[in-house]
């Protein structure tokens, strides 16, 4: 059986047989996915990998108990043998809720038109964007001497059917473009990296954007020939725009995820209404963002996706939540019930958080800046939400001297506490931008953006080995 | 599941292909999760696939399905076929040779097959429980959790190769959450083995708690150049990163800091890396790897001094070498890659209160994060954040936090002055090794 033979008779069948022996939640999540990756390196195009998977999972919550069971085939017997199992592992708990019978199907309509489907476009005008991005950036600097480069499509199509009554489909297109430049000279190797990934079809790359994606890469890795190590301790950083906002999803997004909040392992539990960044800091989630890396019309249970304002003036205001915690709190669901795919259940996670911005400028922030550390491109982080600590690597760095951006640093590292560095934020600029990233949490690898403009901390640790 | 593997490759070779490879897994697996006494989750799934591989004219095609109907299985022929064309010419992508025998390793345990939901929930209860009565200052245990995969893999080439083993395997971990006077520090330890009734649920739990609880009260250190203890489980991340530029892989596409470097001393003296995957106690380990190819032990380092690389099929041809066994998959989804299975670090091993006592000034690091972002193999940059005990005049004193250790990965190799007495298998990459004592590190805090 396919995704689109799934009668919603069988579903609610399924979702009854689920819930037989108690439990006050059931669920269906049914998914198709298409992918076609191409990735070139040593100037080659050397793995074409194209592929479908497909299945379900059925889910059953009593209380704050969660069952799941998975399959990748989907027969009628697959459904009620999940069904079984997570029915049987609550036998003997207290009795069931009433099921609401499934309303007509509701088609999500996605944040952005698709204007070229990516299955539309022949496997080698993909490839020709990879060749593309490997000779500009060989061109661009004789010191690159290794070029990859990839391309992601994939086309998701989902199902979701649960007790509330909800009977939801969406069908999700994102497509991926990266390019890594490595230069070597004189014994030293550094890399620089580009990236571009949207809920849109192949109408957002052409073989200009490659090449200037790859051009940007090889700069990077050139420009990071000549860094010196980067120094130790603490200093004022100059966060850059775009990939900056990974401070705030490492700082301050992952504590902001429910689950952490109802299980007590947030530093932000308990401190709605707190200051807990400085009064120019307001912060949001956004899953509707038209066409974004991490927006799509619905989570992934089925929820309309939103705008869900966090933190205002520096304090805090609300937190992020899929349907089990929301319930279980008694809050409305914002829309952040996601999952890496049908072998995985929702967990609260976000979508696109973004720093607003503010008046300043870019230039202003440096020149205010007498000595400090400007960390242009972020290599990725991590954090412990329950102690608030984090890190990121910073890809691309430039000491701040007397006001102006002068030496290249290579191998730093930040550290700090989520309230701490939200707190010493004191300039934020105006120059707001989106970068798409992947985000890994409970084993679960879902699309998100960071969005956010150019701003100061006023201190904070770097560690370097200068 | 053989038998679609059968008809895949067979249709394959007929609609043309010159060459093709099947790879297909077959599992299934259960995960409890268990918080304050009581399940939180619990997850039972089957799992299966199959990824074929076609060589025409020295290119080649991937394709993959969960879907074993004939249909899709067709779609999957034609999709590799198609992603052949588009590939550029490479005259390394071959298949093994059919000539070896699978290495004689056991890796499933039919113990793994008795567990029971009931045994299961106890598991990752008991780690909880353990975790909870092993101190006060424990807040919570904010993931208990039991796991166990039965997985049957196989793969079979138009060259001959065809074979197939099941690997079972269990596991539990407890990431605890100590609290004294406001301030809250995570401890995380776990428990591996191929059946359940080899795991130890009591001391994995109260390992996590102790963990934690060491760090509470801690502050920033001081800025400084110092020696480091990486305790086994942050030497097994620091090794983690490094067995990427170990690969052929990563050499041969510049992008490995060992290039050109078998027969120089890399590591401190006595220092010796191996990639063993026919290790009895590896869970890594395997009849053959990703390729059929049997797997074996590699030297990598020995007494500190490089001695090659590991290989799949591909980066061997290029070389003019056989594959060591290395040819990763992650799964059917994914070509071969070159990986490493379990990487043991041995040496002269002094015991670790010897090791510490020797120590005037540095830091016994019991924690690492931002491994993946702050590691750069290609550069050999290594800058992240750590938490551990301050050692002073030979003892353990405090602990520390929010402190950056940085270097570059060949220099801290070369600065490895020791090796404690306490090697022990780390899960996350299969990692036998003790903790590595290395001088010379950066330090930043205040």
């Amino acid at each position: 059986m396919q995704l689109d033979d799934l009668s919603p008779d069988l579903l609610n069948a399924t979702i009854r047989r689920a819930l037989r022996h108690g439990g006050d939640f059931a669920e269906v999540f049914v998914e198709d996915r298409r992918s076609l990756g191409l990735s070139l390196e040593d100037r080659r195009v050397e793995r074409a990998v194209g592929g479908r998977e497909a299945g379900f999972g059925v889910r059953l919550t009593s209380g704050d108990r969660t069952y799941y069971s998975y399959s990748d085939d989907l027969a009628e017997a697959d459904l009620q043998g999940a069904a079984d199992a997570v029915s049987a592992a609550l036998r003997g708990a207290a009795g069931s809720v009433a099921v609401t019978n499934l309303g007509a199907l509701r088609p999500a309509r996605a944040t952005a038109a698709i204007a070229v489907r990516p299955d539309t476009v022949a496997t080698d005008v993909k490839a020709a964007l990879l060749r593309a991005a490997d000779d500009a950036a060989r061109a661009a600097d004789p010191a690159v001497t290794q070029v990859s480069a990839g391309y992601l499509e994939s086309r998701q199509r989902l199902l979701v059917a649960n007790s509330l009554g909800a009977l939801v489909a969406d069908d999700r297109t994102r497509l991926r473009f990266t390019v890594s430049a490595v230069a070597r000279r004189d014994g030293v190797i550094q890399t620089g990296y580009e990236s571009l990934g949207k809920s849109l079809g192949f109408e957002i790359v052409d073989e200009q954007i490659a090449q200037a994606m790859a051009r940007a890469a090889a700069h990077k890795a050139v420009t990071m020939l000549d860094s010196r190590p980067a120094p130790t301790g603490p200093m004022s950083v100059v966060m850059g725009n775009g990939f900056g906002g990974t401070l705030f999803h490492e700082a301050c997004g992952h504590g902001l995820e429910a689950d952490g909040i109802a299980k007590g392992s947030s530093i932000y539990e308990g401190k709605i209404g707190d200051v807990v960044a400085a009064a120019m800091v307001n912060a949001y989630d956004d899953g509707t963002i038209a066409g974004e890396w991490g927006s799509a019309a619905v989570d992934d249970e089925g929820a309309p996706t939103q705008k869900t304002v966090v933190i205002e003036d520096g304090r805090l205001r609300g937190f992020l939540y899929d349907g089990l915690r929301a319930r279980e709190q008694g809050v409305a669901q914002t829309g952040n019930g996601r999952r890496q795919s049908f072998r995985h259940v929702p967990i609260p996670r976000m979508t696109t958080t973004c720093i607003a911005p503010g008046d300043a400028t870019a230039d202003d922030i440096v020149a205010a800046t007498e000595r400090g550390f400007y960390a242009k491109t972020l290599a990725g982080g991590q954090v412990e939400p329950a102690s608030g600590n984090f890190v990121f690597g910073v890809a691309e760095g430039y000491l701040i001297e007397h006001g102006r951006i002068t030496a290249p640093l290579r191998g730093a590292t930040l550290v700090g506490n989520g309230i701490d560095v939200l707190k010493s934020i004191d300039m934020i600029a105006s120059d707001f931008e989106v970068k798409s990233g992947i985000c890994g949490k409970d084993g679960q690898s879902v699309p998100v953006g960071t969005g956010q403009a150019t701003l100061r901390i006023a201190t904070m640790t770097v560690g370097g080995t200068g | 599941m053989i038998d679609a593997v059968d008809r895949l490759l067979e249709r394959a070779l007929a609609r043309g292909a010159k060459a093709a490879e099947v790879y297909a897994e077959q599992s299934s697996t259960h995960r409890v999760k268990v918080f304050r006494g009581a399940v939180e989750e619990l997850t039972a799934a089957r799992r299966k696939g199959v990824g074929l591989r076609v060589f025409q004219d020295g290119s080649v095609g991937y394709a993959y399905t969960s879907d074993l109907s004939d249909a899709s299985l067709d779609d999957v022929v034609a999709t590799a076929l198609a992603n052949a064309r588009v590939a550029d010419h490479d005259p390394d992508s071959v298949l093994p040779a059919p000539r070896d025998k699978p290495a004689a390793v056991d890796v499933f345990d039919p113990g793994l097959e008795q567990a029971t939901d009931e045994q299961r929930i106890e598991l990752a209860l008991a780690v909880e429980a353990a975790a909870l009565a092993a101190d006060p200052r424990v807040k919570s245990v904010d993931e208990s959790v039991y796991a166990d995969g039965d997985a049957q893999v196989f793969v079979a080439n138009s060259g001959g190769v065809r074979g197939s083993f099941r690997e079972g395997h269990c596991y539990a971990y407890a990431y605890v959450l100590g609290e004294q006077d406001g301030q809250i520090e995570t401890g995380l330890s776990f428990t591996v083995a191929r059946k359940p009734a080899d795991l130890d649920p009591q001391a994995c739990g109260a390992e996590a708690a102790k963990r934690a609880v060491e760090l509470l009260g801690a502050t920033k250190s001081k800025t400084v150049k110092t020696t480091v203890v990486l305790d086994p489980f942050v030497s097994a991340s620091f090794f983690g990163v490094l067995s990427s530029a170990l690969t052929a892989e990563a050499v041969q596409k510049g992008r490995s800091l060992f290039a050109g470097r078998v027969g120089e001393q890399i590591a401190g003296p006595g220092v010796t890396l191996t990639d063993d995957g026919i290790h009895p106690d590896g869970m890594a380990s395997a009849p053959f790897d990703g390729e059929g190819v049997p797997c074996r032990r590699t030297p990598l380092i020995a007494d500190g001094v490089l001695q090659g690389f590991l290989y799949n099929v591909r980066s061997g041809h290029r070389d003019g070498r056989d594959s060591t066994g290395n040819g990763a998959r992650g799964s059917y989804q994914t070509m071969p890659g070159v990986g490493p299975t379990n990487l043991v670090l041995s040496g002269p091993q002094v015991p670790i209160a010897d090791l510490i006592g020797g120590i005037e000034y540095g830091v016994l690091v019991t924690n690492a994060i931002g491994i993946h972002s702050g590691a750069n193999p290609v550069s050999g940059e290594f800058s992240v954040g750590i938490s551990g005990l301050l050692i002073e005049a030979g003892r353990v004193t405090r602990p520390v936090h929010e402190v950056t250790m940085a270097g570059g990965i060949v220099s801290m190799l070369r600065s490895i002055v020791a090796l404690g007495d306490d090697a022990r298998w780390v899960p996350s990459g299969s990692i036998l090794t003790p903790s590595v004592a290395i001088e010379g590190v950066s330090i930043g805090g205040v």
